[in-house]
């Protein structure tokens, strides 16, 4: 049935926690056992990720300085992570925050300030929600994206001051009134972005976010305002600490993480816990985040299985799953043909996910790019590489045609599948008579087992 | 991009014919020995029906434009003194406009439309709105996707559309979703919509160098959709994800088989734009040229939440939808299927009267909805809503209700009741010439 074994749970959590697992990364993790794992996860700045910052790096040096301006590089290097960092929540939160605070390249419309917000989310992604809200706030392209560089005294724009109740902190009709909107916005003026018409400047500048920004005084409303009942000369800070510290705001976020690791609708004393640890630890995501990692709901039946993987879990997953390694730059074209870009959220509302990422023309390229990853010649060899011969034979048993099918249902879905399933793959490797090792790369169906559990149903859900 | 359809023309062209192999398909997803799994009655029933349709049926098209296109500079009262007004820098050059009467013109990027419009051909339907705007971008167009203004409605009106006329014609690619993410206003009940990109590009894809293996590999992913299916959903909590994934991919492989067995030699008659628009309307006249019995193509585009810097903005995208939109319908005319398409473009909601601080317009109501094709009763419908006699929130009061257009095209062109489709009743316009 569910999670069983420790393995297992171990399995479901790097797939919630993560992107998956490569086959030695699994048992790393399974050698520390569950609780060692949740810790080690949580504490990305401790694990050593130097392999993934030489990925990097090589990469930094093998492409143009054209290529460089694009917000396509910074695509590249954010999936380069996915596929290789050794700080997996890390990288699953950034990608949480840039769901959460979901801000466009098309309108943003400069990869400088997607690249400093990136950053930024993962600085921020497992520390304090109030520096986290602060930061985006001040974020150049939240700035443009939501347009709070227009928003002056006298004419005040309510774009993000709305957004920013609506989606980003306290949720949907959760008691904010129109005119808190408004008082928020006049609190918020005064600020505008330093575009950076000059490339090179804006590239230094990337390295300082803080100098993309500026305070306008003569642009700021100084009267006396008030926002949620609390009076006073309220300035972009105020705003912050207001929206911050409501208990609405640790219940929605709370609500989030849960739907996004565990479950879906948890019920009022499963938020309640995640907005005690919340206040307890004055707003720490990290805390939020163990509440639920430590929590028997987590590893329930409700929570096994049912989150259906987005496109860039489902591409670099696999890519990671498999051991494969990559630059990152083929990886745009598969997700985009999946109906998802990293830097372009189609709303400030991010993704809208599950049930959405599914239609017959991302099943036909979900399955098609299963495709590419297990052709007898793969294509885009220069970006990606990955050998499922190779990973077979180093970490199965290749003689044994059910040993070699355990290994990879396990590997990819961490086993409990039905029998009917299991005497699919083996009978497509050649079936318990036939079946040689050699003969099965030659002949493809080594690889055509591997297609069909990534393109099975199963694989597509974390 | 990847072209290796070997398999699928392989499949279409072996000399058993094509319902023979899928029956034979079937039969090895059905029998295969290992679980008896049966495929889903509905996987049955699309393979027991004819599921080409050769004859000559009409078809509706729709394009969405997404973000609140902002009426008041696309058909421009150029000649009330409020517009100037109100709009300030955000108005428009009256000089430039293209003039429809003595009241109203058309933006100066909607040239070919400003043509088709005086050729008879497109239809302006005034003050689209519905009571108790709503200025949220979700709420809006869930509002116009499920044509009803009750929240709790899931399905959409195309979607009902499609479950009531079900018995008609059971094919597969009765309606068609072009691009990644199915339209709300297409989810029903009991109607499998495929989506795609392209025609080209919709093709289950193996590995090419190992041809022997190809079959097999297909084969087996089939058993493996339903195997999932039929073993696993019951039994699991997360039974109704993991059938929703299967049945969506035993149903999009069906779907390419059937769809490059009825696609005809069509080749486009124009060049139609290098935009994800473009692109769209060519795949829409591609299928609208074929036989698959298409009857309802879904097309979005967006952009047009013009809350700064509106007027550059909006001028490339509505320059955008107008060629392509051109485009489409002379393509459709050369191909002399024109009088059985038309073609729907609307918004969720218009913008504000005032323009704000940043060089744009904020969330509005009312506006304008087009509706062109040869069968269609060109010129202007209904009444322009004033721009001083506004609504509480200060903006345009709606003329017209949107589902009086759904109701009307229900009706006078696809000659179904209405009523099983929209709940409540709204009058209908004239935007067909009477037979």
């Amino acid at each position: 049935m569910a999670l069983v074994t420790e393995r297992q749970k171990i399995q479901h959590l790097l797939r919630r926690a993560g992107f998956g697992y490569r086959a030695d990364e699994l048992e790393m993790y399974v050698n520390l056992g569950l609780e060692n794992t949740i810790e080690q996860l949580l504490n990305p700045e401790k694990v050593d990720d130097s392999k993934c910052e030489a990925l990097l790096k090589d990469f930094a040096d093998t492409q143009t300085e054209k290529f460089k301006t694009n917000v396509r590089y910074r695509t590249a290097q954010w999936h380069i992570r996915l596929a290789h960092s050794e700080r997996p929540l890390l990288e699953k939160m950034t990608y949480f925050w840039h769901n959460h605070f979901a801000t466009s390249m098309t309108k943003v419309s400069q990869p400088e300030f997607m690249g400093i917000q990136n950053q930024t989310l993962r600085n921020n992604a497992l520390g304090l929600f109030p520096n986290l809200l602060q930061a985006i706030t001040n974020d150049p392209a939240m700035m443009v994206y939501l347009d709070n560089r227009l928003n002056v005294k006298g004419a005040p724009n309510e774009n993000y001051a709305r957004e920013v109740m609506e989606l980003f902190t306290m949720g949907e009709s959760s008691g904010y009134s129109e005119s808190d909107v408004l008082e928020a916005a006049r609190a918020l003026t005064g600020w505008t972005v330093n575009r950076g018409k000059n490339r090179a400047t804006a590239a230094l500048l990337e390295h300082d976010p803080n100098s993309l920004i500026r305070f306008r005084r003569h642009k700021h409303d100084y009267a006396q305002k008030t926002l949620l009942g609390v009076s006073g000369n309220l300035n972009s800070e105020s705003v912050v600490a207001i929206l911050s510290s409501r208990t609405e705001t640790a219940d929605f976020l709370g609500t989030r993480l849960w739907e996004w690791f565990a479950l879906k609708n948890p019920e009022p004393q499963l938020i309640a816990k995640t907005t005690d640890a919340y206040f307890k630890s004055n707003g720490s995501i990290k805390e939020m985040v163990r509440t639920i990692l430590t929590s028997k709901e987590m590893y329930s039946e409700r929570a096994y299985r049912w989150r259906i993987k987005s496109p860039v879990e489902y591409v670099l997953g696999s890519i990671r799953n498999i051991s494969g390694i990559t630059n990152g730059k083929a990886e745009m074209s598969d997700t985009l043909s999946m109906g998802q870009q990293l830097f372009f959220p189609p709303s400030v509302a991010g993704w809208p996910g599950d049930t959405d990422w599914i239609n017959s023309n991302t099943i036909l390229t979900r399955t098609n790019f299963a495709n590419e990853l297990t052709r007898t010649y793969p294509r885009n060899r220069k970006n990606r590489t990955f050998n499922i011969p190779e990973l077979v034979k180093e970490m199965a048993v290749i003689n044994d045609v059910e040993k070699v099918v355990d290994f990879t249902l396990d590997l990819l879905v961490g086993g409990d599948v039905d029998a009917a399933t299991r005497e699919i793959l083996i009978e497509h490797l050649g079936g318990r008579y036939h079946y040689n090792y050699d003969e099965s790369v030659k002949n493809g169906t080594l690889n055509g087992m591997f297609y069909l559990a990534l393109t099975m149903p199963l694989y597509q859900l974390a | 991009m990847p072209n290796t359809t070997s398999t699928i023309d392989d499949f279409v062209n072996r000399p058993l014919g094509r319902r023979s192999l899928i029956r034979k398909g079937l039969a090895i997803v059905a029998g295969a020995g290992m679980a008896a799994a049966t495929p889903p009655a509905f996987v049955r029933a699309a393979f027991d029906e004819d599921t080409t349709n050769a004859e000559q049926k009409r078809i509706l098209v729709v394009v969405q434009l997404g973000g609140g296109n902002d009426g008041l500079n696309t058909l421009v009262p150029y000649t009330d003194g409020a517009y100037f007004d109100a709009r300030k820098d955000v108005a428009l050059d009256p000089e430039e406009l293209l003039y429809v009467d003595d009241r109203l013109a058309l933006h100066s990027s909607l040239g070919a439309l400003k043509n088709i419009y005086d050729r008879g051909d497109l239809g302006v339907i005034l003050g689209v709105g519905y009571p108790k705007p709503n200025r949220s971008h979700f709420r809006s167009m869930d509002i116009w996707h499920t044509g009803s203004t009750d929240a709790h409605e899931t399905t959409g009106w195309l979607g009902r559309f499609l479950d009531a006329t079900h018995h008609e014609q059971n094919s597969l690619w009765r309606a068609a979703n072009i691009g990644k993410s199915l339209s709300m206003a297409l989810d029903s009940d009991d109607s499998f919509v495929p989506s795609l990109k392209s025609v080209p590009a919709y093709v289950l894809q193996t590995d090419p160098r190992k041809r022997s293996q190809q079959d097999r590999r297909v084969q087996d992913w089939l058993q493996l959709q339903s195997v999932q299916t039929t073993a696993l959903a019951k039994q699991a909590e997360y039974g109704s994800q993991l059938a929703f994934v299967s049945e969506t991919g035993i149903s999009a492989y069906q779907s390419t088989i059937d769809l490059h067995a009825n696609v005809s030699d069509y080749t486009p008659s124009v060049k139609y734009p290098k935009t994800p628009l473009g692109s769209a309307l060519e795949t829409a006249s591609q299928l609208i040229n074929s036989d698959t019995g298409t009857g309802v193509v879904y097309v979005t585009t967006g952009g047009f939440d013009t809350h700064a810097i509106q007027t550059a903005t909006q001028s490339g995208l509505l320059g955008s939808v107008s060629d392509s939109l051109g485009a489409f319908q002379e393509d459709l005319e050369s191909h002399d299927v024109a009088d059985n398409v038309i073609t729907l473009v609307w918004t969720e909601f218009g913008r504000r009267v005032n323009a704000n601080g940043s060089g744009g317009t904020d969330h509005g109501t009312a506006g304008p909805a087009f509706l062109m094709g040869k069968s269609v009763n060109g010129g202007l419908h209904g009444e322009q809503p004033s721009i001083t006699k506004l609504d509480e929130g200060g903006d345009l009061r709606y003329t017209t209700d949107f589902r009086s257009i759904y109701t009307t095209l229900l009706s006078r062109w696809f000659e179904t009741d209405p009523t099983d489709v929209i709940s409540g009743k709204f009058p209908e316009l004239p935007l067909f010439s009477a037979e």
